[in-house]
This record gives structure tokens, sequence and C-alpha cells, in this order.
């Protein structure tokens, strides 16, 4: 292929991709219910439309990971996290369903979605 | 190639230049709040060790950075990311070489990128056991088009200066 034919396939594919991700980033589905998993296991449902004032919820494993959730006014976030990388901390607020929050050495992940998970609450993982 | 003491050398010598970047790019603090955003400045040696040097030089190249580099910055879920990461972007160069000429390098590094983020995303839906990791995709993806385009660049540049080298020994 020519070089002129790569550029413009690159420079398609990155309009596409930029515009995708876009729309991702700011698109607004219905969905009020923060479900929390940890390594794909639902482990807490908090439906934000109920939290009145502002709810703090502390989530650990046995691996000494520690992450501090924050719900306020329909919004969730991670406060505090002891991982290296901070990248679900930097995430900020969250309110849609289209963008989750991720803390990959914790293995947690906070979607926000229409119903609480359906997968088994363990509860003794969790204190409020 | 044949097993010479300059081969040895020289791939000795690109490992060390591969790790050395790697080290050094691991300290540089992301700015993204992207798990997995990073320039993948050691992927300059990759790409251009699969267009000077071959498949088999660069397999061994790329291995030995990953595994020596998840010792000295890293870990063990790290290297899992790196590998899974790296072999895709092999895999992905190794069937793009026969298309490119050598002005055309770059190309390489952009899908190596991209294949490489496809990789990373797949292990962490794995280890996070949550497709929901995929919303971070196409702002991966686009920004390694860039990273790549940069890292291929690189590639190709030293691809043109280091011509005199011979490996025949």
């Amino acid at each position: 292929m020519k070089t002129r034919t790569w550029i413009l396939l690159f420079a398609a594919l990155f309009a596409a991709l930029c515009g995708g991700a876009f729309a991702l980033y700011h698109g607004r589905t219905a969905g009020t219910v923060a479900n929390i998993y940890q390594d794909g296991v639902c482990i807490l449902s908090i439906d934000l439309s109920a939290v009145t004032g502002t709810e703090t919820y502390t989530v650990t494993d046995e691996d000494g990971h520690e992450n501090v959730i924050e719900v306020t006014d329909g919004r969730i976030r991670m406060v505090e996290a002891n991982c290296p990388d901070q990248i679900c901390v930097d995430t900020g607020w969250v309110s849609s369903s289209l963008k989750p929050i991720v803390c990959l050495p914790a293995k947690l992940v906070i979607q926000i979605e229409s119903d609480p998970a359906t997968e088994e609450l363990n509860l003794d993982a969790v204190s409020g | 190639m044949k097993r010479t003491t300059k081969r040895l050398c020289y791939l000795a010598v690109l490992t060390a230049v591969a790790l050395t970047i790697f080290v050094i790019e691991a300290q540089i603090p992301l700015i993204a709040p992207v798990p997995g955003m990073k320039l993948g400045l050691a992927n300059i040696i990759t790409v251009y060790a699969m267009f000077r040097l071959g498949p088999r030089d660069t397999l061994l190249i790329l291995v030995a950075r990953i595994l020596l580099g998840s010792m000295f910055a890293g870990g063990f879920s790290a290297m899992l990311y790196s590998l899974a990461g790296g072999l895709m972007c092999y895999l992905a160069m190794l069937f793009l070489r026969r298309f490119l000429k050598e002005n055309q390098i770059w190309v390489a590094g952009i899908v190596g990128a991209l294949f490489h983020n496809v990789g990373q995303v797949l292990v962490a839906i794995l280890m996070v056991g949550s497709w929901r990791i995929a919303f971070y995709l196409p702002f991966l993806l686009a920004v390694s088009i860039l990273t790549g385009a940069f890292t291929g660049l690189c590639a190709q540049v030293l691809n043109r200066r280091l011509r005199r080298i011979s490996f025949q020994g």
C-alpha cells in the first residue's frame, strides 16, 4: 500500500475512535444504582437516588487493598485507594452508566446500572 | 543470521537499551486517568528489531525485556499485561512486515500499538472479571495511534541511521 493510503486510513480510524470515545464519555443513560464489583462479583449495590447527604464505604480484600468510596447527590467517586497508580481516584465523580471507575490492582469496578446486580452479595468484604 | 558472538552482543545491547527505556518510562507519572495509557517507548526497539533482525531475534529481545522489566519495575500483574500486549503487537508486526517498505516502518508502530492495547484490555477483562473495562478501549486505541506513530517513526529513523552495521560477523 502507498504511504498516503496508510495515512488516510489511520486518520479516519483516529477520527472514528475520538468520536466514539467522546460519545462514550459524555453520554448519559438512565441508571441510578451503583454496583461495586470485586473480582467480577458484585459485593455492594448503592441506590444513588436514595442517598441523602454523603456516605462513604470502605472496601478491602485479602491482598491488603483498601478503597474508600464516597457517594453524594447522585454521584459516586473513589476518594482514596492505596494502589500505586491512583487511576481510580483520578477518574473523579461518576454519574453516567457509560463510564466505570476501575481500580485494576484491587480488581474493583464501580458501574452505574439501572438495577442492582443479581450476583450474590458478599457483605463480609464491606464495612460501611 | 548465524549464531555468532557479534549477533549475541547486538541482541544483548538492544535488550539492555529496551530495558533502560522501559524502566525510565515506568518512572514517568501518568497524566491521563485511563488505566494502561503510556508512551510505549520500549517498543521502538521491538519495531526496529523486527525489520532489521527478523522475527526470531525480536521475540528473544521482547520476552527478555518484559521478564527483566517486570522484575525492575512493575510486578507480576504488570508482567501479564506486558506479555499479552507485547505478544499481540509482535504477531501483528510479524504479519505486516512483509507488506511494508523501509520508509513505512511507522505503520508497524501504529498497528503494533493498537494490538498491544487490545491484548492488555483483554487481560484486564480476564483479571478483573468484568467486561466493563472495555469502555476504555476507544481512548486507548485513539491515543495509541499517536504514540504508535511516534515510536514507529523513531524505529524508522533508527533503522536508517544504523544501516551500516553489519551482522554477518
